[in-house]
């Protein structure tokens, strides 16, 4: 296991954490991994290696069999679920796309957890994610990219400085998956906010800072993604040759 | 938004106030006779307000229904509670059984719809809360278990009692009594106080668990008490005259076309509509064969019916 990470607190942690899903075989066991500060980390794996699981511990969703998840150095499970809600939000993979609720009103329930709304409105909220012209459009009627920036935008207005989110490239085409990672990169360079995304493309996950690669519910490897994406370990994690380019404007892998 | 909202309270207003106004016998409220008044006060007030409050508790308990269940079909009957009701006002009457006096039918109706949203309830939890999947299917199968019981019941016996339970099954409002009113009033004010309290959480439950989770709430909790909400306005509403199709299922899909979907908005708004459409059904069918009274059910169905017909070509389809 390589690991080039500096030495600094996590913000949100898996400590030891076990889990399994009803009547099955241990999923996950014994798993270790941190979040940091204003962090832009992939946690990159093949389908079914638990990735969406963990992004769900991470997020309290579910509740770890053994070990502990701690947010700000506070086991999850200490937290009031509206403190918690202002310190991390979570985005699923697939968002609902059958209720009416306009862009405005969407972005909005971020601000639920609070009593009194904090520093951002809806409208800069908006405008942020390039959705200030849509406020009264219904969410029904946006494309798969601008539906994404919707529910991005509320995450903003929860005002939480973790924002998970599990596979949000699916199924986007490729203009929108550009606009989402440089939207995302700039809410993490400008607001501090620690990106945590699931995914599965290699190439993609060359753009971030930090990647934890997962096999089977285990973390193989962490770390900059020129020390993890590596022939061995890729081929360990894929379970497939594949062969890394590594050039000036960037690298990429072919099979 | 603030307008339409204004529209929709004058309007309902005016229903109610011409609804206490017109019928068999019109009155004219500025010339009133001693009788005008008696049929005013203890004739047609209590049935307005029965009226009112049952069509009210369809209409809100309907709309967090779909919002709970992501499910624009259900209606709070689907739960199996209308069919618990039907069994213990059946069995009531049908066995002559009279221990609150006139009380006794509707306790019965109250407390088998209430029983059957426990059962409903259990079946429904697991792992600390309610899942709305489980609930929906164990509402149907415990709604089908006793409507089974309730016809076995029926085709057993053979007195008068058995067309009065017809009769009452299908929503008789003629045995409004002022005496039912402040309990029904309590139980569907109570039930659409948790469920406004709880408005923001069932916002955020519509765009899926991990999402409401994510904004702060607790989904399993807040769908069981939301469910809780359903169980007394559903179980006081069937108690107070038994049942009313059309309204729980539709009347929170017409009110989405004027004011959107944000509950804060659609759940009072439903409950106005619903109380509304069922005192102008109740109207109608005292009136249009007076003295032959058609049963206020049918009636609301064949005016809602239409007009949601009519909207739903105009307008797109939700859900």
């Amino acid at each position: 296991m390589s690991s080039d990470k500096k030495k600094h607190d996590f913000i949100l942690e898996l400590d030891n954490v076990s889990f399994s899903y009803e009547r099955e075989l241990n999923l996950i066991e014994d798993l270790k991994l941190g979040i940091g500060e204003a962090d832009f980390t992939g946690l990159l794996g093949a389908n079914g290696s638990g990735k969406s699981t963990i992004l769900k511990l991470l997020a309290g969703i579910l509740k770890p069999a053994g070990g502990s998840v701690s947010l700000w150095g506070k086991p999850m499970t200490s937290l009031r679920h509206r403190d918690r809600a202002k310190l991390l939000s979570y985005l699923p993979q697939v968002l609902d796309m059958r209720v009416p609720f306009g862009v405005g009103e969407l972005a909005s329930m971020g601000l639920y957890p609070y009593g009194t709304p904090p520093e951002l409105t809806v409208a800069e909220a908006l405008g942020m994610v390039g959705l200030s012209e849509k406020r009264d459009t219904l969410i029904t009627n946006l494309s798969g990219g601008e539906r994404r920036r919707a529910y991005i935008a509320m995450t903003l207005l929860q005002g939480a400085g973790i924002l998970l989110l599990d596979e949000p490239l699916a199924n986007l085409d490729i203009k929108f998956q550009v606009e989402l990672i440089r939207l995302l990169r700039e809410l993490n360079s400008t607001r501090k906010i620690s990106i945590v995304m699931a995914l599965h493309d290699v190439n993609i996950a060359f753009q971030f800072d930090n990647i934890i690669l997962i096999k089977e519910g285990r973390v193989i490897g962490t770390g900059t993604p020129e020390n993890v994406l590596n022939e061995e370990l890729l081929k360990k994690a894929f379970d497939i040759e594949v062969s890394v380019h590594r050039l000036e404007e960037g690298s990429f892998i072919t099979y | 938004m603030k307008t339409r909202v204004f529209i929709l309270i004058t309007a309902v207003a005016g229903i109610f106030g011409f609804a206490l106004l017109a019928g068999p016998r019109p009155i004219n409220p500025f010339a009133m006779s001693g009788l005008d008044r008696e049929i005013l006060l203890f004739v047609r007030l209590p049935r307005l307000v029965v009226a009112a409050l049952m069509g009210g508790g369809l209409g809100a308990s309907g709309a967090v229904l779909q919002g709970v269940l992501r499910n624009p079909l259900a209606d709070p009957y689907i739960l199996g509670l209308s069919s618990g009701a039907a069994l213990g006002a059946a069995a009531g009457i049908v066995l002559g059984v009279s221990f609150f006096g006139a009380l006794t039918v509707p306790l019965l109706a109250f407390a088998g719809a209430i029983g059957t949203g426990l059962l409903v309830g259990l079946m429904g939890w697991r792992r600390g809360g309610i899942w709305p999947e489980r609930l929906l299917l164990a509402g149907i199968g415990v709604g089908f278990m006793l409507s089974a019981v309730l016809m076995l019941f029926l085709s057993v016996s053979s007195n008068e009692g058995l067309r009065r339970a017809i009769l009452w099954i299908f929503g008789d409002l003629g045995m409004s009594d002022w005496k039912l009113i402040p309990y029904g009033a309590l139980l569907i004010g109570l039930g659409l106080a948790i469920a406004q309290r709880r408005a923001k959480a069932l916002n955020t439950l519509m765009l899926g668990d991990d999402l409401s989770h994510s904004l702060g709430f607790s989904p399993r909790k807040e769908t069981a008490l939301l469910f809780v909400s359903v169980g007394l306005m559903t179980a006081a509403s069937v108690a107070l005259g038994g049942m009313i199709g059309f309204i729980g299922l539709l009347m929170p899909h017409i009110m989405r076309f004027f004011v959107g979907t944000d509950n804060r908005i659609l759940l009072p708004a439903s409950a106005l509509g619903g109380g509304a459409l069922l005192v102008v059904a109740d109207l109608i069918g005292r009136t249009v064969m007076s003295p032959t009274e058609l049963p206020a059910g049918m009636v609301t169905a064949l005016l809602g019916a239409p007009y949601f017909l009519y909207l739903l070509r105009r307008r797109d389809v939700i859900g």
